[in-house]
């Protein structure tokens, strides 16, 4: 599938980025006709994410004068977005130091720089609003954070994200940027806690039931936690990969990790402790084990022998993660 | 048998550039002009402030926790369980704790909600005035002659609803005077407006008072008590029997992989 400036290239391989990045002049050229379509301005926005992505900074620069231009400058996405580019024009920390400042005047300002849109819509869902209500926000807040994270303040980043979580605690994005920090941090029970958080929102995405089990799996392999609770974490990481492919078939993470746990739980069968039922899960007996860790074995091998001949329908799987499938199969000694 | 006599009513054709066309064209172009109005009369959505927004939130958080509570732990679960409801019931997410259990207040004399009345207002004063004017013109100057003639039969009954403003008797309901036309016109323009101006168009007056009518309860609205809807969210949580869907789950995998 060819990448569309429909949709936002922060998740898109390298080449593609680079792909939709070249767009960028016919883009711009094309801009000048007076009719507004609907999807011009998203195509703008991502061509800007998409430039700064390939380091075109001078094409990202347009698309922000073109937006600024429509949207006035004081709009909060429209900031957001001056904010990044800025970020990206940076050469220096002292200049990073800069653009924070300017973050802070602006929240000092207003001191919620989420726009009340959806509760707006709840109030009058016979009114129409001008300004097409953003439904993604992306306030100056959150750029803020992510600018901490980069300059390399952590603990500032993580303070800042429990404040405003503190006050929206039904944002998705805010919560996994929050376990990824303590993840980074090491602090693995705050990871599992606020990912827990995110499967309450949306409780059946796979990839975060999947991600779920890698930090369980993590927490329960660090020499700090000991026996006892090691088995809970894997006990439970083994749950939530069966739970990632029960809600997505041939998912190679989630085959990936129940690979990982079942080796691992059959490798130290020997000393598991006595299991007590105070509310955490507890592991299924041996022989269901060795058959789960033989389903995934069957499945890992099926889908790298697949996409390595690169067979239909079997396109799609990311290629370093078939690649650490292989070693992992072969680690095990198995013949592919 | 007798044949009915064929009703015929020799019109001057003039009467149709002069009456038929020029009041359609005056429909749409109100519908049009309408649009705009009520899209440059509308007050900038105002931004809620912290506590609101963490209200509002907060209790979505225990919605969210309530419907949800099956991916999680059952440890987890209670843990979440017990700090929710003992900040719902101490009313700590509140907007302003001190007026908890006072009872709601009343939503006229709370400025905010003004506001949202005032524009509600605004939008019905958009719809009546014009329509009013369009009546009494069409009044004033072509009442009480029909215009034209259906090319349909219809029922005696039509008669009231198509010849307004012609009281003859005997006529049959096909002709059609020129306030019925109007009529006609407000039941049957929305299409033309969805066309001209795009489906999410403030032009036609139906759609407005469908959508007010049809409304859900509002969950966040004026006049409702958080610290009630807190309390009540508390006791949902509080009963919430915990199940998990990692319950079993392998054994499910394995069924599901060789069934």
């Amino acid at each position: 599938m060819a990448p569309s400036l429909l949709f936002n290239p922060a998740k898109l391989p390298p080449s593609e980025a680079l792909q939709l990045a070249q767009q960028a002049p016919v883009v711009l050229q094309g801009s000048s006709s007076p009719s507004e379509t609907v999807d011009q301005w998203a195509t703008f926005e991502n061509l800007l994410l998409a430039c700064l992505r390939t380091g075109d900074d001078e094409a990202a620069a347009k698309c922000m004068d073109q937006l600024e231009a429509r949207f006035g400058p004081d709009n909060e996405r429209v900031m957001a977005l001056r904010g990044l580019l800025s970020e990206a024009q940076a050469e220096n920390n002292g200049e990073l130091e800069a653009v924070l400042k300017q973050y802070d005047a602006i929240l000092e300002g207003n001191s919620t720089n989420l726009v009340g849109h959806d509760r707006l819509r709840q109030l009058f869902p016979d009114r129409r609003f001008a300004n097409p209500p953003c439904l993604r926000l992306q306030p100056i807040t959150k750029r803020r954070i992510a600018l901490l994270r980069s300059m390399g303040r952590v603990s500032d980043a993580a303070t800042a994200l429990v404040q405003l979580l503190d006050f929206s605690p039904t944002d998705a994005e805010a919560w996994s940027e929050l376990s990824d920090l303590y993840f980074t941090q090491g602090l693995y029970s705050q990871a599992i806690y606020a990912l827990e958080e995110v499967l309450l929102l949306s409780p059946n995405a796979w990839n975060i039931h999947a991600r779920l089990g890698e930090v369980q799996y993590m927490a329960a392999t660090t020499s700090g936690s000991g026996g006892g609770s090691q088995q809970k974490y894997l006990a439970e990481a083994l749950k939530r990969f069966a739970r990632s492919i029960e809600l997505c078939d041939d998912y190679l993470r989630g085959y990936y990790g129940l690979k990982l746990v079942t080796t691992r739980l059959l490798k130290e069968q020997a000393k598991q402790a006595k299991q007590t039922d105070d509310g955490e899960f507890t592991l299924p007996d041996p022989k269901t084990i060795e058959r789960l860790d033989e389903l995934a074995t069957a499945k890992l091998s099926e889908i790298v022998r697949h996409s390595t001949l690169k067979d239909r329908g079997w396109r799609g799987y990311d290629e370093r993660e078939v690649a650490a499938a292989r070693e992992l199969l072969s680690q095990n000694g198995i013949e592919r | 048998m007798a044949q009915v006599p064929v009703q015929t009513i020799h019109r001057d054709p003039q009467l149709f550039y002069w009456i038929l066309f020029p009041i359609t064209i005056v429909m749409i172009l109100t519908g049009v002009l309408r649009h705009y109005a009520s899209v440059l009369m509308q007050s900038a959505p105002k931004k809620l402030d912290q506590k609101a927004i963490r209200e509002q939130r907060s209790l979505l958080h225990g919605i969210n926790l309530r419907g949800n509570f099956h991916a999680l732990s059952k440890k987890s679960f209670a843990t979440r369980r017990d700090a929710l409801v003992t900040a719902f019931e101490s009313g700590a997410y509140l907007k302003d704790p001190e007026r908890a259990g006072q009872g709601q207040p009343n939503p006229l004399s709370d400025p905010s909600s003004m506001e949202g009345m005032m524009g509600m207002m605004k939008n019905q004063m958009a719809m009546i005035i014009p329509n009013t004017l369009i009546m009494s013109w069409i009044n004033a100057f072509f009442s009480g002659y029909v215009i034209m003639k259906l090319p349909f039969p219809l029922t005696i009954k039509f008669k009231s609803m198509l010849q307004a403003g012609v009281m003859t008797k005997d006529m049959d309901p096909r002709w059609m005077s020129s306030i019925s036309w109007y009529f006609l016109c407000i039941f049957g323009l929305q299409s033309v407006f969805n066309f001209l101006l795009g489906s999410d168009n403030a032009a036609s007056q139906m759609a407005q008072q469908m959508g007010g009518m049809g409304a859900a309860p509002q969950m966040f609205g004026p006049g409702v008590d958080p610290d009630k809807q807190f309390k009540a969210e508390a006791e949902n949580l509080a009963v919430i029997e915990h199940y998990s869907v990692l319950d079993d789950v392998e054994e499910r995998l394995l069924e599901g992989i060789t069934a």
